[in-house]
């Protein structure tokens, strides 16, 4: 809502007021608000407000090609885009019924996993600055500008690295990349102590966080709740490991959870996800190189593809859950109709509305940077 | 390390582990702008001297973001597919994902590693850029994201067309290629980037893009639509035409050139005659205009004009000497090359528009130009080039030396005629090839071998035949000798044709480019033949016009004289095709949809005048 | 236990008539079926066959047959497999039966979809403006609103004229095709 079109709210004579909490400020992910509902600093009631990052993405998406659209879809989701890029192309993929080579399929997990890590940082980063450890904070971005060095150098851009493409990838990586990656990988393994005595063991943050915006796992199954925030309550389960795709049957890793369901919890699995990514990663390190081929199928002339009327509900698991695009084909050389499933659009809405109710103010910036909600998501 | 155990309570002094950071050497991030990676997608670059402005990533931009700019200067030539424009993009919509450079027919676009750029307020004008090898300050950066082999978008090779192999082709007169199948057809449709290279080179400026657009849809009576607005010839040009297109296409510059040739044949042979007739019909006048005129020749150009004053409502006349209409298409063009029933259905299509074609009439000795100046709004003579040009060197004008267009009627006429044993064939055109090549099949069903040599002026670098017909030839069994002159045709003591002297060519043209062949006179060569065939160019026979005539026109080196619209000295006459412009079948075309436009022109006047 | 639930499945579901039933892959199940039978088989997938997890609710606006398609995409925790209910209602008026007393997620995507197409789910705890706060419009994913349409008569875009096009313009050439020509 514009700010001229607030409006004043009328404070009854008692401790109960409401408050606009956002949609400029620093405890919100991206632009986005919640209307909150106090008695003191105790939330009675918080009703989400988007629309602050509305562009329209499906509609968009309806009046481009296929193939103009993976430009599009990763600036549904900044901090981890490459899930967007990587579901899209899947779904035309399983449209169109191409096989992607084998070479480009771990080239994608490659990009997947450096993305998650690169969220993760972001994310618990931004949960350290809503306790107020601004420290956490720095080094979780300082790290996380190390991935994106190497995402420069493997696509060419740092944050959209609009790579993936119907069929495949773009290019081949650079000479001598995996060396890089590794090296990158021992910094960021050497990193993790460092982020667990500064963070994740530092008793304030653990004090802090405990049973705030806690829920049960029967809750988290009812509100729809996925990803990392699903596995923080008690619930092992992985779209990368129970719906594969791409390489992940390949690969070993392990689908860790946590018992809290609360703020701590989810940190804690994201920490521990930064360490099973590295794990996927240098697996992709070791067997990369032992497959060769080409990066990419054939795929048509993009101003003159038209993929077959069909429809296809494809899944990945990005850095903040499940991500599904619905993608449906005409038999056009445009999409007729995608619509994304962006976890967020549960996690940010009805699943923080609920645990806000009965936590208290200063908490609410921290529910929402342990779900890792990302507004855009919502909005698309 | 395991993980973190839920019920880990923690401690207060873990922080104080980062206090070791504070004897770390600090990260400082230079002033300077940080350089980019190797493969970084920053600004844009264009190669101007590969650009050809063909606007393919204009089409690929997904954020509408570039814009064709022409510039004045820079090289502009619709026949080798370059136009002057070139891309200007505004950095207010870019997106920098690189499809314009992937997608790019030439690979001259690509980003650089440089990627600062702001302005005041007052400036914002800069960032709308024009893209040159320079980069957009000037600077010379370093080339980021461009093209490489595994990146490019553009399918550079063509679908394999299926065809006869030469042994089971080389005795008889059956079509070699096969044409495209559906399927084929719409993969090699979908290699087209829309660019319209080729609508601008083709003479008669065919909507090819909009065509092959069509084929690519499914759509082939759309095809054949878009064909009927400009050739009436399309079966004849879907085999055999010289296609400018495919050379000026931009697919063919780093690839093969979609075959656009191919596509125009598989749409034609995939709607029905009878289908194409009513489209061809569409569009056609609901009146009729009352208006006579009279077309000497039953060519393309001859035709072509018929069809479009047909379609006016005019009522045409087509006077054709030979027993059937089609002139160089069907006398003079193998049948290998163009079956004479897909001939046929296109002058089908002309004549069902109403236009009238009156065969076994000769102008000059049946009818007189006179009458038909009479009974005639407007005449058009359009007779091509029916004689054959002779080399006149000794012994040339022995009856076993002939001339490659009479034996190619001949052969269509089925006249027969003694086929020689061993033949020699002077010239490296296409219509050499097409005699040597009928002469091959003649003599291998006859014979059982082939003896016929080629011997051409020019060397196999600047050769005026089709490379894929000598590459056919030769595999027919024929012989073909490059950088020969024609000395002299050797007749022995009985007075029998022994063969052709040939000499080596040391130059062609003369400093003054004027044609004068300078030969060694050391290197000579003795070919044996039972016959020579002289195929080194034809004229015009003008004898229709009776000696009044002839008077009263203007010639121009033994040319008629007409304009670009075909209008001669004479204001009822026209002429159209190849004895006034050069010899093929599409320029024909184009001729003749000229001399109908200016016919139609001077009736309208006419009328005008008269009321 | 989960692939013979899944085998039970399948044979309950191809025994149903007023449903159509394929198979696409082994997670993969579609189902077609009629839009008054569709709350009574997402009770039978969740109650029965562990279909908990509702992942998303998609609409489809096929105007020409003047129809929205809504697609129900639920998933098994059990089985892991995912079951697409799709229905079609009439455009006109565009009503149907909220799931959210089965589906607590499906609050937000009735929403969203009331919003973007202005499907009305009777029963729906909240179909308020969400995003499109102060938007009067019509629901702008239907396929009858041009948002580029839209874009152009209310925006004003930017007109460059720098000065190298200027000195192009002085020499005689200057802008030929605009990127909107093209699209």
């Amino acid at each position: 809502m514009r700010p001229e079109n607030y409006e004043a709210i009328k404070q009854p004579p008692s401790n109960e007021f409401e408050l606009n909490f956002g949609p400029n400020h620093p405890g919100i992910e991206g632009n986005y608000a919640f209307r909150v509902k106090l008695n003191g600093d105790e939330v009675l009631s918080a009703r989400a407000d988007a629309g602050y990052l509305h562009r329209g993405f499906e509609k968009l998406m309806e009046g481009r090609l296929w193939i103009q659209n993976i430009a599009l879809v990763p600036r549904i989701c900044v901090p981890d885009p490459v899930p967007m890029e990587v579901c899209y192309s899947l779904a035309i993929e399983e449209l169109c019924g191409l096989e992607i080579p084998e070479r480009a399929q771990w080239l994608r997990v490659m990009q997947l996993e450096m993305s998650r890590l690169a969220a993760h940082l972001f994310a618990f980063g931004g949960h350290a600055a809503t306790t107020g450890m601004y420290t956490p904070m720095f080094w979780g971005v300082a790290d996380r500008d190390l991935i994106l060095d190497r995402f420069e150098e493997l696509t060419g851009g740092r944050v959209y690295s609009i790579y993936n493409i119907p069929g495949g990838v773009r290019r081949d990586m650079p000479d001598g990349f995996l060396d890089r990656l590794g090296a990158l990988l021992d910094y960021l393994d050497s990193r993790l102590p460092d982020y667990d005595s500064l963070f994740f063991r530092n008793q304030v943050f653990i004090r802090r966080a405990r049973d705030v915006g806690a829920m049960t796992q029967e809750q988290a199954l009812k509100w729809g709740v996925t990803g990392p925030n699903l596995r923080a309550t008690g619930l092992a389960f992985d779209v990368r490991r129970d719906d594969p795709y791409l390489a992940y049957e390949k690969i070993d890793f392990d689908v860790v959870t946590q018992p809290g369901g609360d703020a701590l919890s989810r940190n804690l699995v994201r920490r521990a996800e930064l360490k099973q990514s590295i794990r996927i990663l240098r697996q992709v390190i070791k067997h990369l190189p032992s497959v060769k081929g080409a990066v990419r199928c054939p795929i048509p002339n993009p101003l003159a593809w038209n993929v077959p009327a069909g429809e296809t509900y494809t899944r990945v698991e990005s850095s903040k859950g499940e991500l599904a695009y619905y993608v449906v084909s005409n038999g056009g050389d445009k999409p007729y109709r995608v619509h994304v499933r962006g976890p967020s659009s549960m996690h940010a809405v009805q699943v923080l509305e609920k645990l806000a109710v009965g936590s208290r103010l200063e908490d609410i910036a921290q529910i929402m940077f342990s779900l890792d909600a990302c507004p855009p998501e919502v909005d698309r | 390390m395991s993980d973190i155990s839920y019920k880990d309570k923690g401690s207060i002094l873990g922080p104080f582990k980062s206090l070791s950071f504070f004897s770390r050497k600090p990260v400082t991030e230079p002033f300077e702008p940080r350089i980019a990676a190797d493969n970084y997608r920053g600004f844009h670059v264009n190669d101007w001297d590969v650009c050809i402005g063909c606007s393919t990533c204009q089409k690929v931009c997904d954020n509408a973001a570039i814009t064709m700019i022409k510039i004045p200067g820079l090289p502009d030539d619709p026949v080798m597919g370059i136009r002057n424009e070139r891309p200007a993009i505004d950095y207010g919509r870019c997106c920098w994902c690189g499809l314009c450079v992937d997608i790019c027919p030439t690979s001259s676009i690509s980003l650089t590693q440089e990627y600062v750029h702001t302005c005041r307020e007052n400036e914002l004008d800069s960032y709308f850029i024009l893209p040159d090898p320079n980069g957009m300050h000037n600077k010379l950066f370093p080339k980021g994201w461009s093209k490489t082999g595994d990146a490019d978008l553009v399918d550079l090779e063509r679908q394999p067309m299926a065809e006869m192999e030469p042994q089971s082709r080389s005795d008889n007169f059956d079509e070699i290629v096969d044409g495209f199948t559906k399927q084929q057809a719409i993969i090699e449709a979908s290699r087209c980037v829309q660019c319209g290279m080729c609508h601008d080179s083709c003479p008669t400026n065919m909507h090819a893009p909009e065509y092959i657009r069509a084929i690519w849809e499914g759509d082939a009576e759309e095809a054949v639509r878009q064909m009927y607005r400009t050739n009436p010839f399309s079966h004849v040009c879907g085999r055999v035409c010289t296609h400018r297109c495919e050379t000026a296409c931009s697919i063919g510059r780093r690839g093969d050139p979609v075959a656009i040739r191919w596509l125009k044949r598989y749409a034609m042979d995939a709607v029905s005659d009878e289908r194409v007739r009513e489209i061809a019909a569409e569009g056609k006048a609901d009146f009729v205009s009352g208006k006579k005129i009279a077309i000497i020749g039953s060519g393309p150009a001859g035709l072509t004009t018929a069809f479009d004053l047909a379609k006016n409502g005019h009522a045409v006349t087509v006077y054709e000497a030979l027993h059937k209409p089609g002139g160089m298409t069907r006398y003079g063009i193998p049948e290998y090359r163009l079956p004479y029933d897909r001939l046929d259905a296109d002058i089908d299509v002309i004549k069902s528009v109403g236009v009238r074609i009156e065969c076994n009439v000769r102008i000059g000795s049946d009818i007189t130009m006179e009458q038909l100046r009479q009974d005639f709004d407007a005449v058009v003579v359009a007779i091509g080039l029916q004689q054959g040009r002779s080399t006149r060197i000794p012994g040339s004008d022995h009856e076993q030396v002939r001339a490659s267009v009479d034996l190619l009627r001949m052969i269509t006429a089925g006249e027969s005629f003694d086929v020689p044993e061993s033949v020699v064939v002077i010239g490296g055109g296409n219509v050499a090839m097409d005699i040597a090549r009928s002469l091959a099949r003649m003599q291998k069903s006859q014979y059982g071998k082939v003896a016929v040599t080629v011997s051409a002026l020019e060397d196999f670098d600047h050769f005026l035949a089709d490379p894929e017909e000598v590459k056919e030839a030769r595999e027919e069994g024929v012989v073909i000798l490059d950088s020969r002159g024609p000395k002299e045709c050797v007749i022995d003591k009985n007075g029998k044709l022994e063969g052709l002297t040939t000499l080596g060519v040391i130059s062609i043209f003369d400093d003054d480019g004027r044609f004068a062949p300078s030969y060694d006179e050391v290197d000579e060569q003795l070919h044996h033949g039972g016959m020579v065939i002289e195929s080194i160019g034809q004229m015009s026979d003008i004898s229709l016009f009776g000696e009044e005539l002839t008077e009263e026109l203007e010639w121009n080196r033994g040319r008629l004289q007409a304009d670009e619209d075909g209008v001669t000295s004479v204001s009822w006459l026209w002429s159209a095709g190849d004895m006034v412009h050069g010899p093929d079948v599409v320029h024909a075309v184009a001729d003749g949809h000229r001399v109908a436009a200016s016919i139609e022109t001077y009736l309208n006047e006419g009328s005008s005048n008269n009321e | 236990m989960s692939k013979e639930l899944n085998l039970w499945l399948d044979d309950l579901l191809k025994d149903i008539k007023i449903i159509q039933f394929k198979r696409k892959n082994s997670r993969r199940v579609r189902i077609d079926i009629a839009p008054e039978a569709l709350p009574a088989l997402l009770e039978l997938l969740q109650g029965r066959a562990s279909y908990v997890h509702l992942s998303a609710i998609s609409c489809v606006d096929w105007i020409e047959e003047n129809e929205f398609e809504l697609v129900y995409h639920v998933w098994s925790y059990e089985t892991n497999s995912l079951v697409s209910a799709h229905t079609r209602i009439s455009r006109e008026p565009g009503v149907y039966l909220s799931v959210y007393d089965l589906y607590t997620p499906a609050a937000f995507f009735e929403r969203d979809i009331h919003e973007m197409f202005g499907v009305y789910f009777e029963g729906s705890p909240d179909m308020e403006k969400f995003i499109l706060t102060e938007w009067n419009g019509p629901p702008p994913m239907r396929k009858d609103f041009d948002s580029e349409a839209f874009v152009n008569q209310t925006f004003n875009w930017e007109e460059y004229h720098p000065q190298w096009l200027k000195d192009i313009e002085a020499e005689g050439g200057g802008i030929t095709t605009r990127p909107e020509d093209v699209r």
